[in-house]
């Protein structure tokens, strides 16, 4: 569980973070949306004791991160793959930080190999692809074993194998039972990964939905010969119809069935009835269109 | 507080950079040991009557004002090396306690100095007492190791201001090289300004300047350099003390502060 309360940040006179509020919660992975400086990474660096807040405070299962006593063993992070020194070793890079939690050397080796880094365990990390270098963040994160995961654009410089793996292993952790906060420009891949949505635009909440309501059906795409005709009987039967570029007409408030029984009860031949879902990337787009345009407005 | 010092000692132990400065302090050594040799044959050289012209910088001296920088310099590392590369942000989220970091380090790098200082400084002298021997060279002392060991200590406790002045800094100014400017200033520039400075100023500013303080703490004052010494062995204790004391608290203030 995390919770994030009323968190204001401010860099010189950007404000980065405004009066953002929401909870984590465990069992599921929460995908962390925003454009770039929209605040993501401050806010996450906030919960990690990392950055001050002005004001409000982030607390990961009920506490501030500074005062746990073995952080590592309650939450793990991955914020910056790069943030690690070339001249360490896998292994010499895990071991102090395993030293510092009082975390067991067994399980340094267990996470290395968990993350498939067994090989180069004792080489030098200046050498590590991207790739290798979120592998090892990732074996730091789980480190500790912690209840709570954060993760900054954890599937950056994965290959396809690499993106599915770390899909596989959020998915998993979190129906163990882990609280998971994922952040991640990759539409797609938040889509295929996350079952909540926290969306941030310039430092604010713009939305905090599970993925099912932010994808639902929201209209049904349809091709006639007759377009005007079954739009004023389409509109009659209580649907908002709007002709599309390229004709066609999108229809909301009616279901495909209705529609195909409305079409044929006027004898109106239908070429196409596509009911559509917004992808998380269109939905996201249009977020993010109505944030510009309340920023414009004021 | 064991843990935090546990692996700062860790992480300093398998960091490059300080197999390359204690290298580098290895190699001053070797290079005293050099000097020694170069000066006992020069003197069995020279005809008699010349040889009261030679005159060596008292070796273990000159350890001491190199690995004063060398270790200085591995004092910054041990926080510039995170800073440079973002692992800082790592190391606080491992250990949450800022103070206790900085404590830790200061811990590690003030022992590693002295003992490194220490050996160095020790190893020098035996070099130039085996290789020089009994010739009275002039600045070579021929006292045995009980009279100059308080001066040894002495030189290590300063090679430790140095590291830890040198740790201090780097976590004010988050800047290797801002941090090692300083730090030559300091070590360098400092001291000959203070020699120029109308008397009886060069000998008060002479007095208190970091590479002055050895001698002064060891009571055998700075006979063969431009460095004053009006301190009694207590005050100069107390200016090392203050010299370390003031940055860190600055340091530990600035840490708690600042976004990592």
């Amino acid at each position: 569980m995390i919770e994030v309360r009323e968190l204001t940040k401010r860099f010189g006179r950007t404000v980065a973070v405004d009066g953002l509020t929401f909870h984590v919660k465990p069992g599921q992975v929460t995908g962390f949306l925003g454009p770039n400086g929209a605040g993501k990474s401050t806010t996450m660096r906030i919960i990690l004791g990392l950055d001050r807040p002005e004001s409000g405070e982030a607390l990961v299962g009920g506490r501030r991160y500074d005062r746990l006593r073995h952080p590592m063993r309650e939450v793990g992070a991955l914020l910056d793959a790069g943030a690690v020194q070339g001249g360490r070793t896998p292994l010499g890079h895990l071991s102090w930080m395993a030293r510092a939690n009082r975390i067991g050397r067994d399980r340094v080796v267990s996470v290395i190999e968990q993350v498939g880094l067994a090989g180069v365990a004792r080489k030098r990390i200046k050498g590590f692809s991207l790739g290798m270098r979120q592998r090892l963040g990732i074996a730091a994160a789980l480190l500790g074993d912690p209840a709570v995961l954060l993760l900054d654009e954890p599937v950056n410089g994965l290959d396809p194998d690499g993106v599915r793996w770390i899909r596989e292993l959020l998915r998993g952790l979190a129906a163990e039972g882990r609280t998971v906060l994922l952040s991640s420009h990759l539409m797609s891949e938040m889509e295929l990964t996350a079952d909540h949505l926290v969306v941030i635009g310039r430092g604010r909440l713009v939305a905090d939905t599970s993925m099912r309501e932010l994808t639902a059906v929201r209209d049904v795409f349809v091709r006639s010969g007759r377009a005007a005709d079954l739009a004023t009987v389409l509109s009659a039967a209580g649907g908002t119809v709007t002709p599309e570029d390229g004709g066609g007409l999108s229809v909301r408030g009616l279901d495909a069935t209705r529609i195909g029984d409305l079409a044929a009860r006027h004898a109106i031949s239908l070429y196409e009835v596509t009911p559509r879902g917004a992808s998380l990337e269109e939905t996201y787009m249009r977020l993010m269109a109505e944030v510009a345009a309340q920023e414009a407005n004021r | 507080m064991i843990d935090a010092l546990a692996t700062e000692w860790l992480k300093l132990r398998t960091l490059r950079s300080t197999s390359v400065v204690l290298g580098v302090v290895a190699a001053v050594v070797g290079l005293m040991t050099l000097l020694a040799w170069w000066s006992a044959r020069t003197w069995d050289r020279l005809p008699p009557g010349q040889r009261d012209h030679l005159f060596v910088s008292p070796l273990p001296e000159v350890t001491h004002m190199l690995a004063s920088l060398c270790l200085a310099v591995l004092g910054v590392l041990a926080f510039s090396g995170e800073y440079g590369t973002g692992m800082i942000r790592t190391t606080f989220t491992v250990l949450p306690s800022r103070g206790r970091v900085l404590a830790a380090k200061a811990g590690v790098v003030g022992v590693v100095a002295v003992c490194t200082g220490l050996a160095a400084v020790l190893a020098t002298y035996a070099a130039g007492r085996l290789l020089i021997g009994d010739r009275p060279i002039r600045g070579q002392s021929a006292e045995a190791l009980s009279g100059q060991l308080p001066h040894f200590l002495a030189m290590s406790l300063s090679i430790a201001m140095f590291a830890l002045l040198g740790l201090c800094l780097a976590a004010i100014t988050r800047s290797a090289v801002a941090a090692v400017a300083i730090l030559v200033a300091v070590w360098y520039v400092l001291p000959i300004v203070g020699h120029n400075l109308p008397a009886p100023w060069d000998e008060r500013v002479g007095s208190i300047l970091p590479g002055a303080l050895a001698g002064q703490l060891a009571g055998t004052g700075n006979p063969y350099s431009v460095a004053g010494a009006l301190l009694s062995p207590p005050a100069a204790l107390a200016v090392m003390v203050a010299y370390v004391a003031v940055p860190y608290a600055v340091a530990a203030v600035l840490l708690a502060r600042r976004d990592a």
